[in-house]
């Protein structure tokens, strides 16, 4: 029966190729063949950033090929685990300096890597509009993420509101599982002080985001 | 082409730079995109690139004439447009840039890292890897994308490379997806191609790289604008025409047959 099995994958790998198509390889060999070449795409890296490219078990969930929707479990795993991940300012303080919230959404910087070193920054920015209208006067804002103009003048600025924003950028995935959105703060790329100014930024009355 | 590459890379900065009246209204960026097209910068690469294919180089001291880039020894015409194929020679699927590679070790007497070194030019030092590309993209204009995928490693690569196409990873959970696999998507002003889509996909891989970057004043290739991307997501640099790059190249590709070559392309 074996036997039998291989003659005619072979015979249809032959077919396969009078046709001009090859034969795919699994999804098991297409993943190993992936990851190999992930473990080889960085020569002469430090550890510690070719470490950067290894997937955590949420990433690997989250990295469907296209079309391809997460299950009900897989996406209960990951709200729990992003659950998990969340910490908060000392003192409990969500929504802190709307002024520096202001710089940080519009920075970009931060990780990104050169010749194998770190660029320096003196702190990492938010990456905020890179993706998301703020401030309906900044015409240079991505689009990638929901437009956020007017964010607290619609939704107020209770604690209710404070908590959701402040967990929602601490860890997205907390509420949206696998959502294009960075886990900024469960990744440490942004600290829960520079995360509550964000917050207020887009919560305050005399922000730019919510001033008419 | 009488002007100077300086005074060049001044109008094409002047150009694509300008201001742009953003969300609504006619996009700017793409009128400036298609003045320089009409004048386009790149083809000084072509040319330079011409020039350095048939001069004899290297230690030792030879042309790429006999570079067999996939359809026979030193024939340029059509050979992008059926890149990254598989080499029995080498026993690996190549791109254009891996190919040239082999080429001028084993013909040329180059050294791998003395090319990797040299693969990005800088306004004080040109990359010959830049212009020979400019210059054999250039030779399969006017001609569709055919991209094989009937050698098995080929199907490997093509299958690999849909694989890292959708793999997150990183501290900021990107992959190439997280950007282009959505319609009408920007980071900030920058439009950014769905590869979902096979007009774009055909558009991207048939007139997009290589590139003149107005920018940077120089041509970008493939391997560049992965490696950017790769900057971008926070990944370590991306190494230069490693497999992981050319599986995402056959990939995209491939999915791109049909497109029709014409190279360089004009880019911001």
């Amino acid at each position: 029966m074996k036997r039998f099995q291989l003659k005619l994958a072979v015979a249809a790998a032959a077919l396969a190729a009078v046709l001009g198509c090859a034969s795919f390889p699994s999804a098991d060999e297409t993943r190993a063949l992936g990851e190999q070449m992930v473990a080889d795409a960085y020569p002469g890296m430090p550890a510690a950033l070719t470490a950067r490219a290894v997937q955590d078990a949420d990433q690997k969930i989250c990295s469907k090929l296209g079309g391809e929707k997460l299950t009900s479990i897989e996406a209960g795993r990951i709200v729990d685990a992003a659950r998990a991940t969340m910490k908060y300012p000392p003192g409990g303080k969500l929504a802190g300096d709307w002024k520096a919230g202001e710089r940080l959404v519009s920075d970009g910087a931060g990780l990104r890597v050169r010749e194998g070193r770190v660029e320096p920054v003196k702190q990492n920015g938010a990456l905020c509009i890179n993706c998301h209208a703020l401030d309906p006067r900044e015409v240079n804002s991505g689009n990638l993420g929901p437009a956020l103009v007017g964010y607290g003048a619609q939704r107020g600025n209770s604690d209710a509101v404070v908590k959701y924003t402040y967990e929602k950028i601490y860890n997205a995935w907390a509420y949206y599982p696998c959502s294009n959105m960075p886990r900024l703060g469960a990744h440490g790329f942004l600290t829960p002080e520079q995360i509550a100014d964000v917050v207020a930024y887009l919560v305050a009355p005399q922000s730019p985001v919510n001033r008419k | 082409m009488f002007m100077t590459r300086g005074r060049l890379a001044a109008l094409a900065l002047a150009v694509v730079a300008a201001p742009s009246p953003a969300q609504n209204g006619p996009d700017g960026l793409a009128v400036g995109r298609q003045m320089l097209a009409e004048d386009n910068p790149g083809e000084l690469w072509v040319e330079r690139g011409q020039r350095l294919f048939f001069e004899k180089r290297g230690p030792k001291h030879a042309s790429l004439e006999r570079c067999d880039l996939g359809l026979g020894a030193g024939r340029v015409e059509g050979v992008f447009a059926q890149l990254p194929r598989y080499f029995a020679d080498t026993d690996k699927v190549q791109d254009l840039e891996s190919r040239l590679m082999t080429c001028m070790v084993t013909l040329q007497g180059f050294t791998t890292d003395e090319i990797v070194r040299k693969r990005f030019g800088t306004l004080d030092n040109d990359s010959d890897m830049e212009a020979l590309v400019s210059f054999i993209g250039s030779k399969s204009n006017g001609m569709k994308m055919n991209v094989p995928l009937r050698h098995p490693k080929e199907a490997q690569a093509y299958k690999a490379g849909e694989y890292l196409f959708h793999r997150r990873s990183g501290p900021l959970d990107f992959s190439c997806a997280t950007c282009h696999a959505d319609e009408g998507k920007r980071i900030r002003l920058q439009d950014l191609p769905n590869m979902t889509d096979p007009a774009q996909v055909q558009a991207v891989v048939a007139t997009g790289w290589p590139a003149y970057r107005g920018t940077q004043a120089t041509v970008r290739t493939m391997q560049h604008r992965l490696y950017d991307c790769n900057w971008q997501m926070r990944l370590p640099d991306l190494g230069y025409a490693s497999a992981m790059s050319i599986a995402l190249t056959s990939y995209l590709n491939h999915r791109g047959n049909g497109g029709v070559v014409q190279l360089p392309g004009v880019r911001r």
